[in-house]
């Protein structure tokens, strides 16, 4: 099984950031040849294009939630995230790009695609290259989370 | 005073509002679009080194990664007193047309022209790329995602990679192309004409047939009579890489041109306390809030500011859509915000002819693709990014490293228009406190002609969006919520 794992967010953009932080952490930890690491400062149909030939995709990034705690690491399943029209004036949802590369009788579309979510009360608007201190305290839970994700039979050098 | 509160413009909630006020007659008073400002990136610039800014300058939106990219490195070569290889610029300039191929598609096919290939009044869950596909065809889905990727695929061979491009230094490239690679380009470069010519023939099909959609367009809620602002070349034609800024007037007569290196002295920023967007407007004829018209200075960039900016497009097929444009809707310029949609497909027809002269141009392999820069100092950038004018200004030391920065950007530069035209089309449904269903569509479709990028929007997860109108009474308290998830 091929699986890729998606560190999403601006690296310059200190807490956005966090899911390239997350994947940087882990290309020390992983090893298979089975597992692609990758960072992606990009959505919608770019990140359909990044994730199309995998069996499985672990995307990470920033998410700002309702009464969510700032550093709580959660997981979801791309269905837990609802199409909306137009999410983001310039690119379409993840969803919808899925949904569309099926239409158009795409084969290659993920099975399963898995969101791993720092929460955030507030979305980054401050350019910077560090995370705040809870978030980055976040960062190796995310990457547990990420590991035990990927199962057992995955090869981890600690 | 009533106000309403539309809450659609980013994923993120709470950073891009829309608030509508309400006169004590129940009509719309005013509307004000709030999104957020990125902040500090000026002082992250300082002391870093010159040559990392169009690195850097990519990474500040996930929209338009290239337009940075290139406003950069031509601030550099302007910093560092080089002047490109004549190769170089070629090279730069297919580089450049590869990424507004991709965008401009991306619009049309996926963002904003649902509203009209599926239709105004269809539910917003059908106006999306899925719609298009439902009623233009499977098989036109497929040609939008190839020729999408087409132009993505010639970005990453000039670019050196697929989103964000790293080739551009001060004086030149750092990567040619191959035959091989020109081979490549060339083919994809034909198919990608029959597609803008096809594409330019669905409007006319779904669009321009259908009078309740040219009725639309000209309407009154979607005309601004603003002043219009673009690049164009020596013959006063759009162009997207180089040349003079123009702007002409409500009556579509030459205004101002300039070169970039002035830009301070024709715009200034006004700023309101509503809102972290800076609104700029020309100099000289000033700020007098928002409205259009001859004694206001607020201009509109993108597609429709570029084209009535200028006397035509550089290539043949092009100008002729150029002309049937403005001989279809009216005198120069066009004024109907709804015209963005047409101006952006001729747009797209114009930069697949003008890869084609490029790719076909034999300088296009030559190897002297850099120049060797000189001392640094002051430097100053500007293309037209797809949705318009971008500006990026800095100021070097004696080491070659940043001590100041300044960036003007597209969705900045509509600003103002942007918030007009979603007061426009609110003032005509909203009456005497009524709110018609209709509202969040057409307010919808106003901001989305523009194409409007709002930096923190780009990279969150799918989630759910929240598109919400909240109306409150003459004493501010919430009397009507209109929801849509």
């Amino acid at each position: 099984m091929k699986t890729i794992v998606l560190g999403i967010g601006n690296p310059i953009l200190s807490d956005d950031g966090v899911g390239i932080h997350v994947a940087k952490q882990l290309k020390q930890h992983i090893k298979d040849p089975n597992v692609t690491i990758d960072e992606a400062l990009t959505g919608g149909m770019n990140l359909l294009d990044l994730i199309i030939g995998f069996d499985k995709a672990i995307l990470i990034d920033a998410v700002k939630m309702k009464n969510a705690r700032t550093g709580d690491v959660k997981r979801f399943s791309i269905s837990d995230m609802s199409t909306a029209h137009s999410c983001n004036p310039h690119d379409v949802s993840l969803a919808e790009a899925l949904k569309m590369a099926e239409r158009l009788g795409e084969t290659h579309i993920p099975r399963e695609i898995v969101i791993i979510g720092i929460m955030m009360n507030e979305m980054p608007c401050e350019f910077g290259e560090k995370l705040s201190e809870t978030v980055a305290a976040a960062v190796p839970k995310a990457v547990e989370i990420v590991l035990s994700e990927l199962g057992e039979n995955l090869e981890i050098s600690r | 005073m009533k106000t309403i509160v539309i809450d659609p413009i980013t994923r993120l909630e709470g950073h891009g509002k829309i608030s509508i006020f309400l006169d004590s007659k129940g009509d719309v008073e005013n509307a004000y679009l709030q999104i957020p400002e990125l902040r500090g990136f000026e002082r992250f610039s300082e002391g870093r080194r010159a040559e990392d800014m169009p690195q850097i300058t990519s990474r500040i939106c996930g929209v338009c990664p290239v337009a940075h990219h290139l406003a950069a490195t031509k601030a550099l070569d302007d910093a560092f007193n080089v002047e490109p290889t004549s190769a170089a610029k070629k090279l730069r300039e297919l580089l450049y047309c590869g990424y507004i191929i991709y965008d401009h598609i991306l619009h049309f096919y996926f963002l904003g022209g649902p509203d009209f290939v599926v239709g105004p009044d269809a539910p917003p869950a059908q106006r999306n790329i899925l719609g298009v596909i439902e009623k233009a065809g499977l098989e036109v889905g497929k040609e939008v995602i190839k020729h999408r990727a087409y132009g993505q695929k010639i970005t990453a061979i000039l670019g050196g990679k697929a989103t964000h491009p790293v080739s551009g230094l001060p004086g030149g490239v750092s990567k040619g192309l191959s035959n091989d690679e020109v081979k490549e380009i060339k083919d994809m470069v034909k198919s990608c004409i029959d597609f803008a010519k096809f594409s330019l023939k669905l409007f006319d099909d779904i669009i321009l047939n259908n009078k309740k959609y040219v009725d639309l367009i000209l309407s009154d809620p979607y005309i601004l009579k603003t002043y219009n602002m673009g690049l164009v070349d020596e013959k006063n034609k759009v162009n997207f890489y180089g040349g003079k800024i123009r702007v002409t007037d409500q009556e579509g007569k030459e205004f101002l041109k300039f070169d970039v290196k002035g830009y301070y002295k024709h715009i200034a920023e006004h700023v309101e306390e509503w809102s972290y967007m800076k609104f700029p407007y020309l100099k000289s004829i000033g700020w007098h809030g928002l409205k259009d018209g001859k004694d206001s200075g607020i201009y509109r960039v993108g597609p429709l500011g570029r084209l009535n900016a200028s006397e035509g497009m550089a290539t043949p097929l092009a100008d002729k859509e150029y002309k049937r444009m403005f001989e279809t809707l009216g005198k120069r310029p066009i004024n109907s915000t709804l015209a963005f949609h047409w101006a952006r497909l001729i747009e797209l027809l114009y930069v697949t002819e003008r890869a084609k002269e490029l790719v076909d141009d034999p300088e296009i392999t030559s190897t002297k693709i850099r120049n060797p820069v000189g001392e640094p100092g002051e430097g100053f950038g500007v293309v037209e990014a797809a949705r318009g004018t971008l500006i990026h200004h800095y100021k070097l030391d004696k080491n070659g490293l940043i001590e100041k920065a300044n960036l003007v950007v597209a969705t900045t530069n509509n600003a103002g228009a942007i918030t007009m035209s979603i007061r426009d089309a609110a003032k005509g449904l909203i009456k005497k406190g009524k709110v018609d269903d209709g509202l969040l569509n057409m307010v919808e479709m106003a901001f989305r002609a523009y194409d409007p990028c709002f930096a923190c929007a780009t990279h969150t997860l799918p989630g759910g969006m929240p598109f919400e109108v909240n109306i409150y009474d003459k004493n501010k308290k919430l009397y009507k919520n209109i929801k849509r998830l």
